[in-house]
């Protein structure tokens, strides 16, 4: 369909491309095969798109260079390239692949080998049923794409995808003359919707369980949350757009600069990495040992759904001070007030909390605690340290309270810049980021701020988390994404508690409590939109949201938390995954004894005319009428009125009635009940009145 | 589309096919066959097998990466496939096969059934008609307009003359995704009647000869013009029937000349015994040739096998007179 967008602009930068490709004959006047291929390959096309953004440039130019090769052959009616083309391709596809990810295993690599795949597998399709490996690909891919998205965009983009794809396999199994695209796609449209109920019942049915192998953790690795942190690993952070978890606040919520979701809490540095104290993860068989907590000021009712994070870490507003049960985990508070799940979360949750903003986190209990959060690594960063040590000499006599102070003070006025490219640090990251270049992002600041306030002998740690949450609240929810993520400091002072400090505050005020991230450039839409009327703009932009939001509380965030609702609204007292199979079980086999009844029927099923006639002979019959099986109304209506005389009048002209209905020029698709009925009350009457 | 069946059905040993002719020899005949519950089978082709494993791949995706999308998608194509097999039986349930009547055909050359497939409700697409055990490259695909009729030829090569029966006819569809195959195994009851094997390059018609016995025909300029025969070397040009010797020529038959006799009438035997020393069934190649040449001339003609004396006339009924002994005589 591309092709046709050729023009007859000369000047057009198509005009390189129109003079490769043959004269285009109309969409129409193609052979059959020609115009079956090339709408295969723009299905193909549409499906591999969206993945632009993810390939690497190489796998676009050439599924990009294979289509259209593919379709020139098409158009051209000429000969497929040898299996030996296809199989150099192919091998260039796989190195170039391990030349991009230094694998072939994972996400990545895979779906990049699958788009190559597909796009190789067109050069061999030589009858249109040899289709079908591009099909099941095909299906593969559009799965793909729900790995990056699934956002209502994505999911309609891929609809047509499927209806393409069931189009072009409609097509391929009608093999006589010319069918139209749009007969194959309405027929490909009409299996798909007679589906439906099907997949509505599947999808609520189907008993969600847990992943059933451990997933590879790329993917992830880029942005968002981790259990460790490392300095120069990363020269720029991607601003990563997906969601992390939605908050629904039953009261008032607390104000954007309070809302710091707290995850992993880093304590262990050894140089280059920074690492936590302790288990990962809450493990059963430990009692937990609760972080000792004073909280004042009303507690913060709260419901959380959480993405799958994959980590068993579970950022929660600081402090929380209580979770709900969760089904299928164990979740625990630990001393550095971080909840740990007891496993690594693999699927989206939604459970219910308490915290409270204003609070203080006390003493530790373990001997030795703070001796970790003053621990450096011996030989690094050794400007930084002496730095730090001045410093604490300038300030003789401050508490750890008057020495963060200090610090800030210092980031503050010393040309400390915020960006989210500050290029790569070596091996002393710390001495770089802290005298020299004096340029980074939240990581940065909050490990500069530890190593020298524990240079300085104030015991301090880094934590990780989310910061700050999209405004306003779509529907009541606050949307917190990945690229909220963010890494703070703590420092001990002694005879209060662990402080919060967070140096990219000083900064970048607006980074913290920022009500909305940066807002990108408007498009030339919106701009002209927004100058016509700002407030449509505004409210379709809501409107947006809220459709957004029930999708994804609906469709995406439907698991087994919201399939046991439905079963208790069902009337199952105490809902198991096992009852959910049942249920779908029963109900399947309900609806197959239900289709078998009813080819039972239909094979037993009897013309409705012929129904009907056989009542009417009986009827005459039984005036003592002959009536054999052959016989028409009108003769039967011939007969009735030379037997019956004018007493049959009305009889003979039912049945001329139903000679017309059935046989006249507007002949009824169904006989007409009445009919019968008025001629077995006649018949009744005459028999009635007749002589025995 | 023709299919030497010859080499399908000798084939002892292959134990699906005897089992499949045993089945369908329980069939009952019909010419007009309604399609029902009870006559259609359905299983999932390879394709279909391949669309499960998908679906199983799919489904193993979802549950790991907890995608619900990904549970919609596998669940959508799932629901597809259950209502594309109800959609594949549907296309060939409620139709009607009808065999018109069959006209006889030579042995070793194609046969043409003329199925007539009827609809009285929706329309039917890619319906594939073969014989039963003819491979599947030979399905003859029709569609059937809603409310309407189609017709579909289905072409064999007969082995040997006779009169034999149809041999069993199957109907497929795969319609509309390719994941299941429905069929229907249909055994007429026409019979087919099969001329011998034509004999190619068959010698020129025997001389006519006169009616009365013993004289000796012999072809003059002078007399009387009686009918027509095959031309014979020596014929004065003003003897040829240019007016046929065009249509034949035409056709690829030899000439013809115009027949005199002065005397007595002359006729056209053809004869078991002017065969030579052929082998029988070469004979009546033979003479199928010259019945076709004889008819061709619109010459009169009479056959002589043992035990079989057609008198001589012309026309097609004569031709087929004359080629129904031939199939049929032993």
């Amino acid at each position: 369909m591309a092709l046709s967008a050729a023009g007859s602009v000369d000047a057009s930068p198509l005009a390189g491309v129109r003079r490769t490709l043959p004269r285009w004959p109309g969409w129409n006047r193609l052979p059959r095969e020609a115009r079956d291929t090339l709408f295969l390959l723009a299905v193909i096309g549409w499906t591999v798109l969206p993945h632009a953004s993810h390939l690497p440039a190489w796998s676009l130019a050439l599924t990009a260079a294979v289509l259209l090769w593919r379709a020139r052959l098409a158009l051209n009616n000429a000969a497929l390239p040898g299996r030996w083309v296809l199989i150099g391709v192919l091998v260039a596809a796989l190195a170039l692949t391990f030349w991009s990810y230094r694998t072939l295993l994972g996400k990545e690599p895979g779906v990049t080998l699958a788009v190559a795949l597909m796009a190789l597998k067109t050069l061999e399709l030589r009858a249109r049923r040899d289709a079908f490996v591009v099909f099941f690909l095909g299906f593969f891919i559009i799965l793909t794409h729900f790995l990056y998205s699934q956002s209502i965009a994505v999911a309609a983009a891929m609809l047509v995808s499927v209806w393409g794809l069931l189009t072009a396999l409609v097509l391929a199994h009608m093999p006589v003359g010319q069918p139209s695209l749009a007969q194959a796609s309405g027929l490909a449209a009409r299996t798909a919707l007679l589906g439906a109920p099907v997949m509505a019942l599947l999808f609520v049915l189907f008993p969600r369980i847990g992943p059933l192998w451990g997933v590879p953790q790329d993917g992830i690795s880029k942005t968002g949350l981790s259990n460790t942190m490392k300095l120069g690993s990363m020269t720029e952070v991607a601003a990563d757009d997906a969601i992390a978890m939605r908050v629904h606040f039953d009261g008032p919520a607390p104000v954007p600069a309070q809302m710091y979701f707290r995850g992993p809490v880093l304590t262990r540095f050894d140089g280059f990495e920074w690492t936590q104290l302790g288990l990962p993860f809450a493990p059963q068989s430990l009692p937990p040992r609760p972080p000792v907590l004073e909280t004042k000021g009303t507690p913060i009712h709260y419901e959380v759904t959480l993405e799958p994070l994959r980590l068993a870490s579970v950022p929660l507003l600081e402090a929380t001070t209580d979770v709900a049960p969760i089904d299928g985990y164990r979740v625990v508070a630990r001393d550095d007030l971080q909840w740990l799940a007891d496993r690594p979360i693999l699927e989206r949750l939604r459970f219910k909390a308490t915290a409270s903003t204003e609070y203080v986190l006390g003493a530790p209990r373990r001997f030795g605690e703070l001796q970790d959060s003053l621990e450096l690594p011996v030989g690094f960063n050794p400007r930084t340290v002496t730095w730090a040590r001045a410093f604490r000499d300038s300030h003789r006599g401050a508490n750890a309270t008057r020495l963060a102070d200090a610090l800030l003070d210092h980031i503050r006025r010393n040309g400390f810049s915020y960006t989210l490219a500050p290029g790569d640090y070596g091996r002393n990251a710390v001495d770089e980021f802290w005298l020299d270049r004096k340029e980074g992002f939240c990581e940065h600041f909050a490990a500069a701020f530890v190593v020298v306030l524990r240079a300085a002998g104030v015991p301090a740690r880094i934590v990780t988390g989310y910061q700050g949450t999209d405004l306003p609240p779509v529907d009541g929810y606050y949307v917190v994404r990945q690229s909220s993520a963010h890494a703070w400091a703590e420092y001990w002072q002694t005879g209060v508690g662990w402080i919060r400090a967070d140096p990219t505050g000083a900064v970048a005020p607006d980074r913290i409590g920022r009500s909305t991230r940066l807002a990108p450039p408007q498009g030339f839409v919106a701009g002209t939109l927004d100058a016509m009327n700002p407030r449509l703009f505004a409210e379709l932009r809501s409107a947006w949201e809220a459709m957004n939001n029930r999708w994804n509380q609906w469709v995406l965030n439907y698991s087994r938390g919201q399939q046991f609702d439905v079963l208790k609204q069902i009337g199952f007292e105490s809902p198991s995954w096992e009852d959910l199979a049942l249920l779908l079980a029963g109900t399947l086999s309900g609806l197959a004894i239900a289709g078998a009844v009813w080819a039972w029927l239909d094979r037993h099923h009897v013309d409705p005319w012929v129904r009907q006639l056989e009542r009417i002979r009986r009827g005459l019959r039984s005036l003592g009428i002959a009536a054999a099986s052959h016989e028409a109304p009108r003769t039967l209506a011939g007969r009735v009125r030379a037997t019956l005389g004018g007493g049959g009048e009305k009889l003979a002209a039912v049945l001329d009635a139903l000679e017309a209905r059935r046989y006249s020029r507007d002949a009824a698709r169904r006989p007409d009940p009445a009919m019968t009925r008025e001629f077995a009350s006649e018949a009744r009457r005459l028999r009635a009145v007749a002589p025995r | 589309m023709s299919v030497p069946v010859a080499q399908a059905l000798t084939a002892p040993w292959n134990v699906r096919l005897r089992v499949r002719r045993w089945l369908a020899a329980r069939l009952p005949r019909t010419d007009t066959q309604l399609l029902t519950q009870g006559n259609i089978y359905i299983l999932p082709t390879r394709a279909g097998w391949m669309f499960a494993l998908t679906l199983v791949v799919l489904l193993l995706a979802s549950v790991n990466y907890q995608l619900n999308l990904g549970y919609v998608l596998t669940f959508m194509l799932a629901g597809s496939g259950i209502v594309s097999m109800h959609v594949t039986h549907g296309t060939l349930r409620g139709l009607t096969l009808h065999l018109k009547p069959v006209a006889p055909a030579f042995a070793n050359s194609a046969a043409v059934l003329d199925i007539v497939m009827s609809s009285p409700s929706s329309a039917r697409f890619g319906i594939g008609l073969r014989l039963l055990e003819a491979p599947a490259a030979t399905l003859a695909w029709t569609d059937v307009p809603a409310g309407g009729q189609a017709n579909a030829h289905v072409s064999y090569v007969p082995a040997a003359r006779g009169l034999h029966d149809v041999p069993t006819l199957s109907a497929e569809t795969r319609f509309p995704l390719g994941l299941f195959r429905a069929w229907t195994v249909w055994r007429p009851t026409a019979r087919l009647l099969v001329y011998p094997e034509v004999e190619a390059d068959a010698p020129a018609l025997p001389a006519a000869r006169p009616v009365s016995s013993g004289a000796q025909a012999r072809p003059s300029v002078g007399g009387e013009i009686e009918g027509v025969r095959a031309y014979r070397r020596g014929d004065p040009l003003k003897l040829i029937a240019w007016k046929k010797a065009a249509q034949a020529l035409e056709t690829g038959a030899e000439l013809v000349s115009r027949d005199t006799s002065s005397s007595a009438r002359q006729e056209l035997w053809l004869e078991w015994t002017a065969c030579g020393r052929l082998a029988p069934e070469q004979r009546l190649s033979r003479l199928a040739a010259w019945t076709l040449a004889a008819d061709r001339a619109d010459a009169d003609y009479g056959l002589r096998l043992p035990g079989v004396d057609i008198a001589p006339a012309e026309g097609a009924a004569q031709r087929a007179r004359c080629l129904e002994a031939l199939a049929l005589w032993h």
